[in-house]
């Protein structure tokens, strides 16, 4: 690898991160998600059996008979029971579209009087239909019971008489495709005195429903992009594959690992998303979650064992057996949190209004997991913590005596320091780059004003962060790939004293991204030996 | 009184626009065009009466409607306190009603209006839609405003009663509760969606009335070619946006005065014990009130459901009662 070209896409690579980061927010892109506020209708079942499920829509034509408030129903003489709570996805005039991947559904009770925490049994039914006048069809029927968390924020006197209390926002329904244009809610709130169904909840004032989508605009963007990294990735990691089959030897666990990297990288890249789009693909959000988490669990086990490849000691590793200790917790963690997933959002591929949270073995169940998950994690960042500190050590003792190697060793040794450095460097800069946009889109309201647009710093902060560890997993890939120039080369030891003080004289003056190259091709020397 | 009539009057259908009363030429025109957001109107109305109601029934002026032509009496035509409240708090009626239509699907103009994010149905797929309480607000701007703005915006009324309308829509903007949801992976908050929600209208009041407490006297003055209002004492700091003006002193409001719609605080029950506005010594303006004993009844110990069920008890207690001379 020529001089030159390294700094060429050296150039390309730092000056890319920036321009993708602007470009995406810069751009039309829209937030990532869109909140929509509903006010359900009550209609009233003029039906006297409950069994078989007719539709009642809230507007439009064949609405339902509806009531006003509830002190109407009162006085009416209509029963609880026959009261149904009707709400139309989305409002009039508009449609759904299979571009806003998911739905989630966000349930607020209006609550006038209550004696205690209670819990409230729903019983809810959601249908879909593709043309306004069509008729509805059944998706999901369920009967759901959630704890209700109520507090009264002011003192209960005459003052504060007629205030709501403050509930809880309750976790609804999520649907992880949105295949059809119109979606039709209907919640029962069955009241039975001898089951004590629905007896202490209180006094309903309204049913209120947030549903939260993302945007299409933002989807299109994000679609593009996983569409254009993916084939950069993909050929980085040929290139990548094909530099390691060139050389002689086996390749050392770090390669398989870097190159692992890159599997998970493309694979996350990949965008099947697209299918979603013709498809009624359920999945697809439990999906996404598992690509994520396996690339995290990669991304974490790689930088442990990059540590622990430039250890310095004279144990000797190179294999993943050896680090059992530090992967184990990241196994367990993902594990568990894959579990957890399956248990949230895999049963919601059969009952979209279901929610581990809602039962108390749930809540434990699921508290467990992420308690463990959290503990793996932290036992984790321990290890990582403990190993760049020994590496640091290792690294400051090994200078102290550099000038008393032969030279060999201490190009080997300089060329390792200068190698995990330089990671270092750039991994922290990444991490930093990410906790402190997160940090920053989660205080500001997720877009800032300039001049006379509004840039929407969610959408750029989704898109730039994604480039940026899309970029540092290229250059992963890119920088640390070993180098072919010796490639079968046969050298003797006197050969190698020479060629390579040439070449760290070229990788002291040049820009530092050449160093790693040059260094793995140092210790490959060394492995030769 | 303003949109108040139509409130008072029946449900806005077809060509009834016309008939309500205390609605003016450019008003009348509105409803015809928004025919389907005229009930919100009216139900906001209604709401703001309620509240007004509801927050002045301790003070001597309780916001006791008449069944003439204004229906809050001469009180509210003149620059008083309880006008700036008035105004206020209907326009902020009408603001939280409409938004409230617009969320249970009632009304078709909302959100995507165009307006905001370009043509409707592209436009909502690619970016979602603005606020129902944007509409909210700007319809109760063109709709309750208008009134002012037709007479020229010049007199110093006209120009205190948009402050206070404006003051009143103020009054649901500032107070949007931001609520979150996390939904990222695993339900982490890597994805976070944030939303604002209108608070109770309850809330909107008790706002409304601490600015009516602390409502400013302003005049009129002459600043280069506009005219705007500025605190009659100028050592008081200038009013916000938010805040109430007033141009008169209000009457006590303790004699029955009919001419002026001033029904008095004779026959109004008091609080022997308290020393502030809602006092005997206060309320019946120093006339002396009267003391029965009452046997009420009232519900207790009940048993209810979430609706249409309420199974109580009836508890008699012996209260006395102080009614003003």
């Amino acid at each position: 690898m020529s001089t030159k070209k390294l700094c060429i896409v050296g150039g390309i690579l730092l000056s890319f991160p920036r321009h993708r980061l602007s470009s995406g927010g810069l751009m039309v892109t829209p937030s990532p998600t869109t909140a929509m506020h509903y006010m359900s209708i009550k209609c009233v079942d003029v039906r006297k059996n409950h069994h078989k499920t007719k539709w009642l829509m809230p507007w439009g034509p064949n609405q339902c008979e509806k009531i006003r408030d509830l002190d109407e129903a009162m006085s009416r003489q209509i029963e609880a029971n026959d009261i149904v709570f009707a709400v139309h996805i989305p409002l009039p005039k508009k449609e759904m579209s299979p571009w806003f991947q998911f739905i989630l559904v966000i349930l607020q009770l209006d609550i006038a009087f209550k004696k205690n925490n209670e819990i409230i049994t729903l019983d809810v039914s959601l249908a879909y239909r593709d043309d306004m006048f069509g008729e509805w069809k059944e998706m999901a029927h369920a009967i759901e019971t959630r704890k209700l968390k109520c507090s009264f924020a002011s003192p209960k006197t005459i003052e504060h008489e007629g205030r709501h209390y403050d509930c809880d926002a309750l976790t609804f329904m999520e649907i992880g495709t949105v295949a059809h244009k119109f979606y039709l809610l209907n919640i029962r709130l069955p009241v039975n005195e001898r089951k004590q169904i629905n007896v202490g909840i209180g006094e309903i004032k309204d049913v209120r429903l947030v549903s939260i989508h993302q945007n299409g605009g933002f989807t299109k963007v994000w679609f593009a992009m996983k569409t254009f990294l993916t084939p950069s990735i993909f050929i980085i990691m040929v290139w990548y594959w094909r530099r390691i089959t060139m050389m002689t030897r086996a390749p050392v666990l770090l390669e398989k690992v870097i190159f692992a990297l890159g599997i998970s990288m493309t694979f996350i890249n990949i965008p099947v998303e697209w299918f979603s789009i013709g498809f009624d693909w359920t999945w697809m959000l439990l999906f996404g979650d598992i690509r994520q988490g396996l690339f995290y669990a990669m991304l974490l086990s790689f930088w442990i064992i990059f540590c622990g490849e430039h250890m310095m000691d004279q144990n000797e590793r190179n294999r993943l057996s050896g680090y059992w200790k530090q992967v184990g917790p990241i196994a367990v963690g993902a594990f568990c949190l894959f579990i957890f997933d399956m248990c949230e959002r895999g049963v919601q591929l059969k009952n979209p209004f279901y929610s581990i949270w809602t039962t108390d073995v749930g809540t434990e169940l699921a508290m467990a997991f992420i308690i463990v998950a959290g503990i793996c994690l932290c036992l984790y960042f321990l290890f990582l913590c403990f190993m760049v500190f020994q590496v640091f050590r290792n690294i400051s003792g090994k200078q102290s005596s550099l000038p008393a190697m032969s030279q060999v060793r201490r190009l080997h040794y300089e060329g390792l320091i200068f190698r995990f450095k330089f990671l270092m460097l750039i991994t922290l800069a990444c991490a930093a780059m990410t906790i402190i946009f997160f940090i920053v889109s989660q205080v500001t309201e997720g877009h800032w004003k300039w001049g006379d647009f509004t840039v929407q710093g969610n959408s750029a902060f989704f898109t730039g962060i994604y480039g940026m560890w899309n970029l540092y997993v290229f250059g992963l890939m890119f920088l640390y790939a070993p180098s072919h120039k010796n490639y079968g080369e046969d050298q003797s030891n006197g050969d190698l004293g020479v060629s390579s003080g040439e070449e760290l004289q070229l990788t002291t003056t040049i820009t530092h991204v050449d160093g790693p190259t040059e260094v793995y091709k140092l210790a490959r020397k060394e492995a030769q030996e | 009184y303003l949109a108040k009539l139509s409130s008072v009057g029946s449900i806005s259908e077809e060509e009834t626009c016309e008939k309500l009363k205390g609605l003016i030429q450019r008003q009348v025109q509105m409803c015809k065009r928004n025919l389907e957001v005229m009930d919100s109107v009216r139900r906001g109305a209604q709401l703001a009466i309620e509240e007004c109601q509801y927050q002045f029934r301790n003070r001597r002026w309780n916001c006791s409607t008449l069944d003439t032509l204004p229906v809050f009496g001469k009180v509210v035509t003149q620059g008083t306190r309880e006008a700036a409240f008035v105004y206020a708090i209907s326009s902020a009626g009408v603001a939280f009603a409409v938004t409230r239509a617009c969320s249970s699907g009632e009304l078709e103009k909302c959100g995507c209006d165009g307006t905001v994010h370009g043509v409707s149905p592209q436009g909502f797929q690619w970016s979602g839609c603005s606020d129902n309480i944007a509409y909210g607000v700007a319809f109760s701007q063109s709709f309750v405003d208008v009134r002012e703005r037709s007479k020229g915006a010049s007199s110093s009324r006209a120009l205190m009663n948009l402050h206070n309308n404006e003051a009143g829509r103020k009054a649901i903007l500032n107070n949007m509760r931001v609520e979150c949801k996390c939904h990222g992976v695993s339900g982490s908050c890597e994805v976070k969606t944030c939303w604002k929600a209108m608070p109770p209208f309850r809330k909107v009041g008790n706002m409304l009335k601490e600015k009516f407490d602390g409502a400013t006297e302003v005049e009129q003055r002459k600043i280069g070619s506009t005219k705007v209002l500025v605190p009659k004492n100028s050592q008081f700091k200038p009013h916000t946006d938010e805040d109430l003006v007033y141009l008169d002193s209000s009457p006590d409001f303790c004699d029955h005065d009919l001419k002026n719609g001033v029904l008095g605080t004779s026959g109004r029950q008091c609080n022997k014990t308290s020393k502030a506005i809602d006092g005997c010594e206060l309320m019946c303006c120093g006339r002396g009130f009267h003391t029965d004993e009452v046997e009420v009844v009232e519900r207790c110990s009940c048993k209810f459901h979430w609706c249409c069920f309420v199974k109580c008890k009836q508890c008699h207690r012996v209260v006395e009662m102080h009614t003003c001379r």
